[in-house]
């Protein structure tokens, strides 16, 4: 009885406090501000459902990956990674065989590897990937497992660069890596100038391989030492130095909200005395009322301005990145505006029909098929809110076998809103075959080239022959 | 960071220059590839001379290649590549192993590959040609250690172990396969991803073997035989089958290699091309790389693959 009273008489209070509470979660614009929300749990009643700690979003997040040869100490450095800012309260120590991928894992056959491990600096939090191979890191990529903002690539100073360091840049280059951060390891092991030179033959590569090689930070140090806490001016303060070069070197990723605003359309409606609405899942951006927008999709560009934006049949004053809206549009009718188009910021976005891409194909265990396909096999391909046939050439490959990464040239029978970065999804009749990542977008067929899209395989041999 | 590199630069190339320690062992090593350390070693046990320095690297490497590889032994090998090379009546497949799909990527592995399955291939070339159909060969892997290199007599094993001590990583020669026919009988083979093809020698991660009999006059329709082979490749049939095989009510389930749709071509199956160009599939052979032969009981834990 008595707590019943309390509770009512604490029952206001409570109320604005939490009223406070959403409007200042508003106006400092933090989506997840997970930081307020746990001030609003009391402390003795969080240990009653869970012990588990609330993800406290203040800092911008980044992605980063080490790459490099097995035995040059890319665990031996995430571990002490963690130590040093274990020491700093910025992050939980892992120990060497932690981090090592659990064998139960592996036999689970989880075959996606996220990123384990999480720690922080000053101005950054970051999840951290070991590569493992080129093949699983490949999918990992496509299918949107992991991606990496940047690398660190570790190099023992007693190696130096081997054979095989090429392929790992070569990696980083095909999944779109550009900002590159290189630890020199184990210099206990070695002498000044040992690591000197080793640092000119990586700044050498680096450049041959097409990355900025003269300026790309490189630290020297020992992660064993910084992780036995021996000789801290190549323990633990390189790693913190490598930490500084990884926060200045390696830009915050663009977010959503920040870019300009993209809404795939789903439906569209004609409202009587107020004209076409359209509804989507905003992409990414804000929009607000007032604001140009253009139709993009199906050979057609359209531009319009938003008077109204809608969510759950209530004004919005701004819609942003992830909110389900519909906006009324100026001037349009109902038929110009199909399911399938795109309605972004005008100049922002543009039609393709020719596009160069990496695919994974997935294998029958997957839900894939179980044969392989070739060369001007034609495929169904999904996107946002639209889909097309597509006609697929192999140009490094004579086949492509279920369970392997390749590169497609896809032809599409009609130009659509696509953009490098761009995921979607390849099918056949009722099956998936595959899901793939736009990489290059190539130059818009030719009326020619358009023609020969919807001819048989007849006639094409026919024309081959008659080539030679 | 410019002017030491420039200051390096100016002695390497420099006709008069310093017996500068730092340039040598730069030198040192862009010359021989060695790791920095072994640079070290071998200019400081020859007080800083170039020439002896390289000597004794040379005589050394084989041996600094073993010893990494008996340190590396244990260590699972699960990626690597698989050798196609076909000569007339003699086809082989080596499938060598290493540890991540970087080295299989890098070309001091692939040309490893290549001399192994030089090496096997010559093997087979010497056996005896069969009196009729096919002889078929499998080699393990010291078997294939004991094969001996053409142009510098090396055996496999210590071309397997300098190799190991140059990327670092531990390799293994797991199988070779080898396939001898008799007259009349013909051999193609294919790699996937194929792409890399040097006097008729295949790399990739799958191989095929096929020896297969042209019953028409002249034509020895090597253009479809290889599509064939692509096939078997591809879609994996479990056998040849004949006559009495039904076809299996699920095509995308067949393994009977002559009811399969044909790969290139879905609007016939194998059989129907195969009468169209009268030929006869003698024996086929399929090799998928770290594919378990034999399944040993139940694996360790570590052992159980996955993409990771």
């Amino acid at each position: 009885m008595t707590s019943v009273l309390v509770a009512r008489a604490l029952a206001p209070a409570i109320h604005r406090t939490l009223k406070q509470i959403i409007q200042n979660g508003t106006i400092t614009k933090f989506h997840n501000y997970v930081k307020v929300i746990q001030v609003a749990v009391p402390q003795h009643q969080r240990r009653l459902y869970s012990e588990k700690k609330v993800f406290e979003r203040n800092k911008p997040h980044c992605n980063v990956g080490t790459i490099g040869h097995v035995d040059h100490g890319k665990t031996t450095l995430t571990a002490a990674i963690t130590k040093v800012l274990a020491d700093q309260k910025l992050a939980k120590l892992r120990q060497y065989a932690d981090i090592d991928n659990a064998p139960e894992e592996k036999a689970r056959g989880i075959t996606i590897n996220v990123a384990h491990i999480e720690y922080q600096t000053e101005n950054r939090h970051y999840g951290h990937t070991d590569c493992p191979g080129h093949a699983d890191y490949i999918k990992n990529m496509i299918t949107g497992a992991a991606q990496m903002d940047g690398a660190i690539l570790v190099v023992a100073a007693t190696d130096g660069v081997m054979p095989q360091t090429r392929e790992h840049l070569l990696l980083a280059k095909q999944i779109g890596v550009k900002h590159v951060v290189v630890f020199i390891n184990k210099v206990d092991a070695a002498d000044k100038e040992m690591v000197e030179l080793v640092e000119m033959e990586i700044r050498e590569l680096l450049t041959e391989m097409g990355f900025d090689g003269d300026n790309i930070p490189i630290v020297a140090g020992s992660a064993l030492c910084a992780l036995e806490g021996k000789s801290p001016e190549i323990g633990s303060e390189a790693i913190l130095k490598l930490l500084k070069e990884v926060d200045n070197y390696i830009p915050t990723p663009v977010r959503e909200l920040d870019k300009p605003f993209l809404l795939p359309v789903e439906h569209t409606y004609s409202i009587p005395g107020r004209g076409t609405v359209v509804t989507g899942r905003l992409e990414r951006g804000v929009v607000k009322k007032g604001m140009e927008c253009e139709f993009v999709g199906y050979n057609k560009t359209l531009k319009s301005t938003v008077t109204g934006v809608e969510m759950f049949h209530q004004i919005l004053e701004e819609a942003q990145a992830g909110d389900q809206v519909g906006a009324l549009v100026r001037g349009l009718k109902r038929d110009d505006v199909k399911r399938g188009m795109v309605m972004a910021k005008p100049g922002t976005v543009k039609s393709h029909d020719h596009i160069e891409s990496q695919v994974y194909i997935l294998s029958k265990e997957e839900g894939g098929r179980s044969k392989p396909f070739t060369s001007y096999i034609q495929l169904q391909m999904f996107c946002r809110t639209w889909d097309c046939p597509a006609q697929v050439i192999l140009p490094d490959k004579e086949m492509v076998m279920p369970g392997e990464d390749a590169k497609l040239i896809l032809k599409l029978m009609r130009p659509m809103v696509l953009e490098e970065g761009q995921r979607f999804t390849l099918r056949d009749g009722s099956q998936t075959l595959g899901t793939g990542v736009v990489s290059k977008t190539l130059p818009t067929l030719t009326e020619q080239e358009r023609l020969e899209l919807t001819e048989g395989k007849k006639a094409r041999e026919k024309k081959q022959a008659q080539a030679k | 960071m410019l002017f030491i590199k420039t200051f390096t630069r100016s002695i390497c190339t420099g006709k008069y220059s310093f017996a500068a320690e730092k340039s040598l062992l730069a030198a040192l090593r862009k010359k021989t590839g060695y790791t920095f350390a072994n640079c070290k070693k071998a200019l400081e046990m020859h007080d800083n001379d170039l020439n002896r320095a390289e000597l004794w690297l040379k005589s050394q490497a084989q041996a600094l290649g073993w010893s990494k590889a008996t340190k590396l032994e244990g260590r699972h090998t699960a990626q690597g590549l698989i050798g196609v090379a076909v000569n007339q009546y003699s086809g082989v497949m080596v499938e060598v192993n290493c540890e991540t799909d970087f080295v299989a990527r890098n070309k001091e592995f692939q040309s490893m590959v290549e001399d192994a399955t030089k090496c096997c291939l010559r093997y087979i070339e010497s056996q005896q040609k069969p009196q009729e159909n096919v002889a078929k060969f499998s080699l393990d892997t010291e078997q294939l250690k004991g094969l001996h290199s053409e142009n510098d007599g090396k055996s496999l094993a210590d071309k397997l172990a300098l190799m190991i001590g140059t990327v670092g990583e531990n390799a293994t020669l797991k199988q070779g396969l080898g396939l001898k026919t008799c007259e009349g009988i013909h051999l193609v083979g294919y790699a996937h991803p194929a792409g890399h093809v040097e006097n008729g020698l295949q790399l990739g991660k799958l191989g095929g073997l096929l020896a297969y009999r042209s019953l028409g006059e002249g034509n020895d329709h090597i253009e479809i035989a290889k599509g064939i082979c692509q096939h078997i490749v591809g879609m994996r049939p479990t056998k040849i089958g004949n006559n009495d095989d039904k076809p299996a009510p699920n095509k995308d389930e067949e393994t009977c290699l002559i009811h399969q749709e044909y790969l290139l071509d879905d609007s016939v199956t194998v059989k129907e091309l195969l009468e169209q160009n009268q030929l006869e599939i003698v024996d086929f052979k399929r090799l998928e790389c770290g594919e378990i032969v034999s399944s040993i009981g139940k694996q360790p834990l570590e052992f159980v693959e996955t993409c990771q």
